[in-house]
């Protein structure tokens, strides 16, 4: 048993070794070292001399203290692996819905349903007060039902008009154009051509042309991707004129000669 | 006959909210605790599984008793009547939850609901009910006409087994249009998703992109699934047999269900691409979501799952291997170790030089992994079986490891820093072609030792009744594998979807509607899980327990220890 456990400690060892070497960031390493680790357990396991028969109680907590142990190692593998932050999705998502929210049934009904909760808040709010004051004293200071949540709080697009490059950046996040597309040195994954020279190569017309329709500019050596259709042809029912002008507009200002963004061809 | 009860008043649950919640407007209810969201989750999960095992069991079961039949081994047969028993049992749990779940849905979405029957009303109101009516009815004559229907009349009764699978596989198909209609509504360019849906017929709805790939992936998962909540009962059932009679029987029904789970699983992993493939095709940008962005960690959980499920497989096969009296005389040709330890290199090279669908990369592949069983006989050099098998482990934790190599330690691809990144010449380990590869050696391994294990058990005599008592563990440990996984996916695909209902066509508009975290679904799946094989364990309990204390059945003679 101890023999084969050196034996993984060895090989985990000089696996991490060789990625230190290579520059490899940590994290790679000790899930190797780990792969290493269950490589010698399940070496153990093989070899292991044969467990005896359990019968009645004795199998049945077995069994108990065993499901426990699996299911604390699946909750506890996978809360220790990153986790996304569901606020900055949250912030993300309530501003690509917020016009859409705007105009639904559904919104409207909401936003009826809040305020009458809000309202509700308030009135109890203002009978507790009034109790607790045995009513001889007019309530002077009733929190603001949810009133730090005015729509000129909430709306942040409001300097829009004033502000083209910033809602084109913000379209870039929502929209997770980088997903596909480098710029800046960030995002992308060869998926798409990196950007930080397309306004050397496009007019912002063409930009949002190409947003609009993505068939209509094919990216020079992205045959394949053009062919299959990998940007999806679902902005322009994602943004407004204005969004996706705004977009076209920010991207038209990269204008770094330094990177090789391909030749855009026009297709249709 | 209360599971027609049971049955009939989960249907009244179905129709009665859906009349209700077109009065009710928009107000929907406040789930406790919960939250609106995680409840539908929870209890459209638990549906899900118990839907799955009824309708993968089945399968299982008809399989199982046209084996007996022809191969005239009783052993089959009661496999087959004791695992139908245990289905009819889950199927009233089916139609409760299924019940419970729209009852849930509507309460949480109103709208949403009533607009979605709407869409898919031949489906909801009369197909699926329809045909949920006509599967209880064979369900219940498949098990009443199981004693009647024997001997020369075994025929007659594995062709209604067989009409009942058929109607399964309807079902499964009809309920796939609306769940995968959610995901990948029909479109075409140049018209506006709503104005396509508009004109769009029920068909159109229901064969929309990734129905087809969805209903294949659950076909195959649905009997790797039954398969390995059959392996469960049986292990289950040997834990408590009191006889040594017994012990071989349930340790002979182990093995079998988990075979019959490994042939679902091979294809699972390719089933499950192809669906991945159409989705992406659809819209590529729900392939970043998964891949690179907030869905990257499930990913890399379901890696270690699938990597641990794969091991449990093989280390079950070992220890079936060891209660295999000459096991230790088995040899197999030099050409499996050699070929196991280059697969994994050369798949890698050839899969990242000519992906899917260039047919090159088969023209390289198929004739290395077949390389061992077709040249096997011309080289006369032979390693024992138990060196072949423990290369192939070794090769598997390797494959594992290139798995669950990330691209990042990131649980979002838009802030990923340098410094938790793949270095540069390293990145090829995270590719999906390098990702694929690893998967086609862990299939490999799996069917290598499958030969090895057939080639044995000829040369051997297998020990019935005297595995490893680990090997149970093992058994119960595949079960929840496969169930945990099965509830991560089904977050997965739900999730896909992102902030719609609808992917690109209704939006959801609630607070919730957002990516949880993989610490928080893992806590809801390993709930789900638990509950669903507690279920299971009763049903098992209840259905099969008695039959043990009675006298054995007159239809099943003793099994010999040393049976093949």
């Amino acid at each position: 048993m101890f023999k084969k456990f050196g034996i993984a400690l060895l090989v985990g060892g000089a696996v991490v070794a060789f990625a230190r070497s290579q520059e490899v960031p940590s994290d790679f390493q000790l899930l190797w070292a780990i792969i290493a680790l269950i490589g010698a357990m399940v070496f153990m396991l093989l070899d292991a001399k044969p467990l005896a028969t359990m019968s009645g109680g004795k199998s049945f907590l077995a069994v108990a203290a065993f499901w426990i142990l699996i299911v604390t190692v699946c909750i506890a593998g996978a809360s220790l692996l990153p986790q996304s932050d569901p606020e900055d999705e949250r912030g993300k998502i309530s501003k690509l819905l917020e016009k859409q929210r705007a105009t639904s049934q559904q919104g409207k009904a909401d936003e009826l349903i809040a305020r009458a909760k809000a309202l509700d808040e308030q009135v109890k709010a203002l009978e507790n007060r009034l109790k607790g004051l045995g009513g001889s004293q007019v309530a002077t200071a009733i929190p603001s039902p949810a009133g730090d949540k005015s729509p000129a709080a909430t709306s942040g697009g409001g300097g829009a008009a004033g502000d083209v490059m910033k809602v084109g950046e913000e379209q870039w996040q929502l929209q997770e154009c980088y997903n596909c597309h480098k710029l800046r040195g960030e995002g992308g994954k060869k998926r798409g051509p990196e950007l930080d020279n397309i306004g050397s190569l496009l007019t912002v017309e063409e930009i949002q042309q190409k947003i609009m329709d993505p068939k209509s500019f094919m990216a020079e050596g992205y045959d394949k991707e053009w062919t299959k259709g990998i940007m999806p042809n679902k902005f322009k029912d994602l943004m407004d004129p204005k969004e996706m002008l705004a977009l076209a507009t920010w991207l038209g200002s990269f204008k770094n000669t330094s990177i090789n963004t391909p030749k855009p061809i026009k297709k249709n | 006959m209360w599971h027609s009860l049971l049955a009939l008043i989960a249907l009244c649950v179905f129709i009665v909210p859906t009349v209700y919640a077109q009065e009710l407007g928009t107000s929907s209810v406040d789930f406790p605790y919960t939250g609106n969201r995680t409840a539908v989750w929870v209890v459209a999960q638990l549906h899900i599984l118990f839907a799955a095992f009824i309708l993968g069991a089945p399968i299982f079961v008809v399989i199982a008793e046209w084996l007996g039949y022809r191969k005239q081994d009783p052993r089959y047969d009661r496999m087959a009547r004791e695992i139908t028993k245990v289905t009819v049992i889950l199927f009233s749990m089916t139609a409760v939850t299924g019940g419970l779940f729209i009852f849930v849905l509507l309460a949480a979405y109103p709208q949403f609901t009533t607009w979605f029957i709407n869409q898919f009303y031949v489906v909801f109101a009369i197909l699926y009910p329809a045909l949920f009516i006509v599967e209880t009815i064979l369900m219940y004559a498949y098990l009443y006409t199981w004693d009647v229907w024997k001997g020369e009349k075994k025929g007659r009764h594995i062709a209604l087994g067989i009409v009942l699978n058929l109607v399964c596989l309807l079902i499964l198909f009809v309920i796939n249009g609306p769940t995968s209609f959610m995901n990948t509504p029909p479109k075409a360019e140049g018209i506006s998703p709503q104005d396509f849906l508009a004109a769009a017929t029920l068909w159109d709805k229901i064969a929309n992109q990734s129905w087809f790939p969805l209903s294949l992936h659950r076909i195959d998962g649905n009997i790797a699934f039954s398969g390995f909540i059959a392996g469960m009962i049986a292990a289950y059932m040997y834990m408590g047999s009191k006889t040594q009679e017994e012990r071989a029987y349930y340790d002979w029904m182990g093995f079998v269900a988990i075979w019959i789970a490994v042939g679902g699983s091979l294809l699972q992993p390719f089933t499950g691409l192809l669906l991945a493939y159409e989705m992406c095709e659809y819209d590529f940008s729900f392939c970043p979501y998964m891949m690179a962005d907030q869905l990257s960690m499930f990913f890399e959980v379901q890696g270690m799952m699938i990597g641990l499920l794969f091991l449990a497989i093989n280390y079950y096969s070992w220890l079936s291997v060891r209660r295999i009296e000459g096991a230790e005389k088995v040899r197999m040709t030099i050409l499996a170790p050699i070929v196991l330890v280059v697969v994994l290199p050369v798949t890698m090279w050839v899969m990242n030089t000519y992906w899917i669908p260039d047919p090159r990369s088969l023209a390289f592949l198929l004739p290395l992994v077949l390389s061992p069983f077709l040249l096997g006989r011309v080289v006369p050099m032979t390693v024992s079986a138990r060196t072949v098998i423990k290369i192939g482990f070794i090769v598997m934790l390797v494959s594992d490891a290139v798995w669950l190599t990330p691209s990042g330690f990131m649980a979002t691809g838009s802030d990923m820093p340098d410094e938790l990144k793949l270095p540069e010449g390293w990145d090829f380990l995270a590719s999906m072609p390098t990702k694929l590869s690893a998967i086609i050696v862990l299939v490999f391994v799996t069917v290598v030792n499958y030969v090895l294990y057939n080639r044995t058990i000829k040369q051997g005599t297998i020990l019935w009744g005297k595995i490893d008592f680990v090997a149970q563990f093992v058994l119960i440990f595949l079960a929840f594998t496969s169930t945990w996984i099965m509830g991560l996916m089904g977050a997965v695909r739900s999730l896909v979807k992102k902030y719609f209902h609808v992917y690109g066509l209704v939006s959801d508009f609630t607070v919730e509607s957002f990516t949880p975290t993989l610490s928080y679904s893992a806590w809801w799946i390993s709930g789900i899980t638990v509950s669903f094989l507690v279920i299971v364990t009763l049903a098992a309990l209840v259905a099969l327990r008695p039959s043990v204390s009675k006298v054995r059945e007159p239809e099943v003679g003793p099994v010999p220890v040393g049976a093949k």
